[in-house]
């Protein structure tokens, strides 16, 4: 009886498991009920699937990550733009592993998008997946991180040099030219990570009075930078400045120096809500903008026209821009 | 009267010995019917070569089980035995693909007899000895190359994970030999019963001349194994030695040898409920993503099936 209760209890888990994936709210419940009650009003065959694709157009995104705000940010922008132009947009989170994106890819091929939109995790790692959606036929376009690989159909994104130069130069007015500083990189290999780094460095060639007592990854997360920095902060005496590449490592840091009662200057990238709050409290210095919702809405602008057949370029650049005590009020009400 | 019983009886059995399967049947049928384009030739092939990785994992987990132990650390081994083998790979070295092959499948063994000697003769208790190692093998792992990538592998080692033989992926080729090999060495052999008895009742196996300590070393061996295949399969797909490759890749395994009937305490359990439960995990990753469902509810599904399968089992082992 016990026995039979719970096969039929696991049973139904499984079921309502499903059932909470056909309700679930992305903005997407209603177009997947509309094509489920299709598929099975006309019999399940490829005939109705299609039907519902001529009607609308279908694009895949997939994401690194969508456990952090700045990519909700992107993901939420491109869905709203998608909603806006009318078509449906399948929403993927890549759990920071290439494989896992190498495997979504697929699957959308299978599904039968018209159009992918790639945010790898990996500039190496992640090439297959262009190759998979161009031997399908299927235009692919980057957004916010670069792939290597030449057949992209294009790519939009903002130029993670310069961010890395603003950066670094913010930090060099701040301590005058001279002083002690530690880096804190994003995941090695991920593309923003060493452009950044390269912008970073190309300002510091420049300033031979500032020494980088230590240059570490804490792969983009807040905790993993409050870690580095307690680190940091136990072997040296005297540290002046803490470059964030991005701005939940950059605050990391900056709640362990405060921890520790000390006052380290500190910037780092993106414009989060609680970079921006930091801004305006003065434990920021400055956060480098990034307009993720602009990179977001306008990779599926590109996506859509290069689905059309028209002519699209091979990069769309979006600005940083530095958000500084000046004007960050501005900033915040753009947020909204 | 007689005749009711016995009929009663046995619908509770198949449901409590099968259940796993009309599980993953009633999956298969649910996605079928939601999306058209699951049941497609080209989807099925995919979600093959997508469950590879994580069935050479539960193989090798399904071995460790059996003699009542756990091994967190193949997430880790995937990740070190990926990223040595990807800097032998590279083409700038010149070394031929196979050297790359038996270098991950060495880490794979080297790492795995480490877990073997520190829980059959050092009595070191399994979950804390193969915690350990998942730190240490991922810590050796970000060393190797300052947690750079490595990317610029041969053609004929990327093939691993990407090329097929017809339409099959040569992964699920390697995944098929490995587990007829496995099928015959646990069911055929001595090693086999022997695997079992040491998992049942550890005592009575020593005494009657196993041993046991062997038994329990090589079962940490072969997982170790697996998990050097999974990462050279691992690294081709993603034609990049990856710091990070196989990360959390050891609860799925789990998961997988779990749903599929083998109990965590040991002695008790089957290799192709071990399929099975990987097969639906691999129906499920591909269907729920088909369905566009999102990544959190899918975590939390997950999650679901997993104790509901942990708890049919431990109310079946009541009988």
């Amino acid at each position: 009886m016990k026995k039979r209760l719970v096969s039929v209890l696991l049973s139904a888990v499984m079921v309502i498991g499903m059932l909470a994936g056909c309700g679930n709210s992305n903005g997407k419940a209603e177009t997947k009920k509309e094509s489920a009650k299709e598929s099975e009003a006309e019999n399940s065959d490829a005939a109705s699937d299609s039907k519902s694709e001529a009607k609308k157009i279908k694009i895949g995104m997939t994401l690194y990550s969508l456990k952090n705000e700045f990519t909700v940010r992107l993901a939420n922008a491109a869905q709203a733009k998608a909603d806006e132009l009318g078509i449906e947009l399948l929403i993927y989170d890549g759990d920071y592993d290439p494989n896992t994106q190498i495997s979504q890819i697929e699957t959308m091929i299978s599904e039968g998008v018209d159009g992918i939109i790639l945010n790898p995790q990996d500039a190496d790692a992640c090439s297959p997946c262009v190759d998979k959606a161009v031997e399908a036929g299927i235009p692919i376009v980057g957004v916010n991180t670069r792939v290597n690989n030449e057949k992209l159909t294009s790519y939009v994104g903002s130029i993670d040099v310069t961010a890395g130069e603003m950066l670094m130069q913010s930090i060099v007015d701040a301590l005058d030219g001279k002083g002690k500083v530690v880096i804190i990189e994003g995941p090695m290999g991920q593309s923003a990570q060493i452009e950044r780094r390269e912008g970073i460095q190309n300002v510091l060639d420049k300033y031979p009075d500032i020494e980088v007592l230590a240059e570490k990854t804490a792969n983009w997360s807040r905790s993993e930078g409050m870690t580095v920095m307690e680190n940091w902060l136990q072997a040296f005496d005297e540290i002046n400045a803490i470059v964030g590449e991005n701005d939940e490592m950059a605050l990391g840091a900056k709640a362990a120096a405060k921890a520790a009662n000390k006052d380290i200057i500190t910037a780092g990238v993106d414009g989060i809500t609680d970079a921006l709050d930091a801004v305006e409290s003065g434990d920021l210095r400055v956060s480098i903008f990034q307009d993720g919702a602009g990179q977001g809405s306008k990779a599926v602008e590109v996506l859509l026209a290069a689905i059309n057949g028209e002519e699209v370029e091979e990069n769309y650049w979006i600005d940083f821009e530095e958000v500084n005590q000046d004007n960050v009020a501005e900033f915040k009400k753009r947020a909204q | 009267m007689e005749k009711t019983e016995k009929k009663a009886f046995h619908i509770k059995d198949f449901i409590a010995h099968y259940g796993v399967i009309i599980g993953l049947i009633l999956i298969i049928a649910y996605f079928s019917i939601m999306r058209t384009k699951f049941l497609t030739m080209d989807n099925m092939v995919n979600m093959f070569r997508q469950m590879t990785i994580n069935g050479m994992l539960a193989i090798g987990m399904t071995f460790v089980v059996l003699t009542g132990g756990i091994d967190l650390s193949v997430g880790s081994i995937v990740g070190a035995s990926g990223m040595f083998s990807a800097l032998i790979a590279r083409t700038e070295t010149g070394c031929p693909w196979y050297l790359a092959v038996l270098v991950g499948l060495g880490i794979g063994l080297l790492l795995g007899a480490v877990n073997g000697i520190a829980v059959a003769y050092l009595k070191i208790p399994a979950f804390i000895a193969t915690l350990a190692m998942l730190s240490i093998a991922r810590g050796i792992t970000y060393m190797a190359t300052d947690a750079k990538p490595v990317p610029g592998l041969s053609e004929t080692f990327l093939k691993i994970g990407s090329g097929n033989i017809g339409i099959i992926p040569i992964p699920v080729i390697v995944l098929a030999v490995v587990l007829v090999i496995c099928f015959v060495v646990l069911y055929k052999t001595r090693y086999g019963r022997y695997v079992f008895a040491t998992g049942g009742n550890p005592v009575s196996a020593r005494v009657s001349g196993i041993n046991v300590k062997l038994i329990t070393c090589s079962v940490y061996i072969i997982s170790g194994v697996m998990a050097g295949v999974a990462g050279l399969i691992l690294t081709s797909r993603v034609t990049s030695g990856l710091a990070a490759g196989g990360d959390g890749y050891e609860v799925d395994a789990i998961a997988a040898a779990v749903i599929g009937g083998n109990s965590l305490s040991g002695g008790r359990g089957r290799l192709w409920g071990t399929i099975v439960g990987f097969v639906i995990m691999g129906v499920m990753n591909n269907g729920l993503d088909m369905m566009a469902v999102s990544s959190y509810w899918q975590l939390v599904i997950k999650g679901l099936i997993i104790s509901g399968a942990v708890m049919l089992d431990s109310l079946t082992k009541d009988k």
